[in-house]
């Protein structure tokens, strides 16, 4: 007896011929005002973020607090220990704010520091990472998205989604071998 | 994506030409400044105004020349790279630095009395002085070098002299200023008229030339900016060295060059040239290089200063030491906080780098800073070198800065907008023109 399992739609996949059917395919869902959905290629394409109207990711923002943070705790640590707790004079150099240039390598490098990790690990919670698997890697004709295959997929949960309307586009814009590709749950 | 793209019909075939008639107001303007600064200089030099407003001027003349003469090295120096790198996406702009380059010949004129003039070189660098006091003392069948060291036996200060007097010595001083010109002279005047070649015949072979031309003399060209830089400005002082100077100078070159191109660029713009050959593009990925040496200059800036800081050698200090104390302290805060800070938070949005006017008011503030640089560099050792410790200000001579700089740099800017009009703004057949005027970045 054939085990039956719950299935959710995850989107629709469509296959493009070339870069330049995926690029205009991309401008004509970005009008449409569709917000989920992506362009999967082989390598990438000057110009395609234009032509998806991706907006400017909001990962920099993060990243500066997270440098102001490095600074921040660089600064402390070493006028805390250096000037507060015990001040080390050396050749009758400083141990006051005026001190502030020896501490400069040091703060460089944690700023340094923290907004990599703040770039690293934001990037993955952004992306939604890390995750065991991808819904359209269950679909077999997605292994060309790797070598010769354009593709693009509009999800489900795009509030736009229909089931006969996103299709019909993907059609009308030169999408091939559309799939609904579904996820297990 | 615009909704048509450029191709070489669009853009006029022999370039555009700039009317300097359109222009007679700020050239005139610039010519009368630069006549009348270079005239009260003159008096000045010639030491009309005394022997004391002579030495004070010498600093006056020294900053303002410096002060243009990192701009055109920066010039030169942005042809060459762009040539070496067969960077395709500046040849629209390439024009502009090679006229700006074009100046070294004016500077070469501007730098006689630097050189050839005694009470003003004695002025500057002690060791000259030194070195005549040698010379008049100089028994029969002695050398310059024996007295010398004669000399170092009263003053143990000069010990340090007769250390250094196979570099810091006249003949060899005065061939080393003469090599750099003819040197920095080569690079400005044979890759501007290859270029110009260009735009009749169309050879690429101009390109080709250019490219190993640049190859070949990047290495020649960082080593005559770099000691340009140490017997120049780091000599005034003969005791106090530091490896990092010719980078620090090459910095604010590239730095207050480009500055100056976007400024032309946009001044150009906005009356009706280069319309279509420059886009916002050009803007953004000049914007970047300007960051890049902002950052770039902090960076040295700040490596000079730590090891010195660190090190601790009486000699070395003493250069931090002077500027560090009285008013001088507020200036080297200026160049900390708007050299670096600022212009490093202003520049960083890429937005802003592909707004032209806003991008040509951080330049005029990038060139300001670069003024407050040098002066910064040269200045501080006007008033204790010339009272011997006593003061480290001497009031009214700032106003003559002020005529050096408005002169040498009224008649650099009336002979760069005359060299404008004398060949189309761009490379109108360099092959790679239209890379350029589409490029994306």
């Amino acid at each position: 007896m054939a085990r039956t399992t719950l299935k959710r739609v995850h989107g629709y996949l469509a296959e493009f011929d070339s870069v330049q059917d995926v690029y205009h395919a991309s401008e004509h869902i970005r009008d449409a005002k569709y917000r989920r959905w992506d362009v999967h290629s082989p390598f990438p394409i000057h110009g395609l973020n234009d032509a998806m109207g991706v907006e400017r990711s909001k990962l920099p923002f993060f990243v500066f607090f997270g440098g102001l943070t490095g600074i921040t705790i660089a600064f402390l640590l070493q006028y805390i220990t250096q000037v507060m707790i015990y001040p080390t004079v050396v050749q009758a150099k400083p141990t006051n704010i005026f001190t502030t240039p020896a501490f400069f390598p040091v703060m460089f490098e944690l700023t340094i520091l923290f907004s990599a990790f703040t770039t690293v690990f934001g990037c993955f919670a952004m992306m939604g990472l890390p995750r065991w698997n991808h819904p359209l890697f269950t679909s077999k004709q997605f292994k060309k998205f790797s070598d010769d295959g354009f593709y693009i997929c509009i999800e489900a949960r795009d509030p736009k989604f229909h089931q006969v309307e996103t299709k019909a586009m993907l059609e009308k814009i030169g999408g091939k071998n559309i799939e609904l590709v579904e996820d297990e749950l | 994506m615009s909704a048509h793209s450029i191709t070489l019909d669009d853009l006029p075939r022999d370039g555009e030409r700039l009317d300097l008639a359109k222009f007679s107001k700020l050239n005139g303007l610039m010519f009368i400044l630069g006549a009348l600064g270079t005239v009260i200089s003159a008096l000045y030099l010639f030491g009309v105004f005394g022997p004391d407003r002579q030495a004070q001027f010498a600093y006056s003349w020294l900053f303002a020349f410096f002060f243009y003469f990192t701009i055109t090295c920066g010039g030169i120096f942005w042809v060459m790279l762009q040539h070496a790198i067969n960077a395709g996406w500046s040849v629209a702009i390439r024009r502009l630095f090679e006229n700006l380059g074009a100046n070294i010949k004016w500077l070469a004129f501007f730098a006689i009395p630097l050189v050839f003039s005694p009470p003003i070189r004695e002025a500057l660098w002690e060791w000259i002085a030194a070195h005549r006091e040698a010379a008049a003392h100089a028994g029969a069948g002695e050398s310059l070098y024996d007295s010398l060291h004669h000399m170092a036996y009263a003053d143990p200060h000069l010990h340090l002299l007769v250390a250094k007097f196979g570099y810091l010595n006249m003949p060899f001083w005065t061939a080393r200023a003469i090599f750099y010109f003819v040197v920095l002279g080569a690079l400005a005047v044979f890759l501007r008229r290859w270029s110009i070649q260009q735009d009749t015949d169309g050879k690429f072979s101009h390109t080709f030339r250019s490219r190993s031309f640049c190859c070949l003399l990047l290495l020649p060209y960082a080593l005559t900016v770099t000691f340009a830089a140490v017997d120049w400005i780091m000599a005034m002082d003969y005791s106090w060295f530091s490896t990092m100077w010719g980078v620090y100078i090459f910095a604010g070159c590239a730095w207050s060059s480009m500055a100056v191109t976007i400024i032309t660029l946009t001044y150009l713009r906005s009356n009706g040239y280069l319309g279509k050959v420059v886009t916002e593009e050009h803007y953004h990925l000049m914007g970047k290089l300007l960051f890049a040496f902002t950052v770039f200059w902090a960076y040295i800036a700040f490596s000079q200063f730590f090891l010195i800081w660190y090190a601790n050698i009486t000699e070395e200090t003493r250069f931090y030491l002077t500027r560090n104390t009285g008013g001088w302290w507020f200036v080297s805060n200026l160049l900390v906080w708007g050299h670096f800070a600022a212009t490093f938070v202003v520049l960083l949005s890429a937005g802003r780098k592909k707004k032209p006017v806003l991008m040509s008011w951080i330049c005029v503030w990038i060139l300001f800073m670069h003024v407050v640089d040098i002066y910064w560099l040269i200045m501080p050792e006007r008033a204790p070198s010339l009272t011997h410790g006593e003061s480290i200000w001497i009031d009214g001579a700032v106003w003559g800065d002020l005529f050096a700089f408005i002169g040498i740099g009224g008649l650099l800017g009336w002979a760069t907008l005359r060299r404008l009009a004398k060949a189309s703004l761009y490379p109108c057949r360099d092959p790679r023109l239209l890379e350029s005027v589409t490029v994306k970045s």
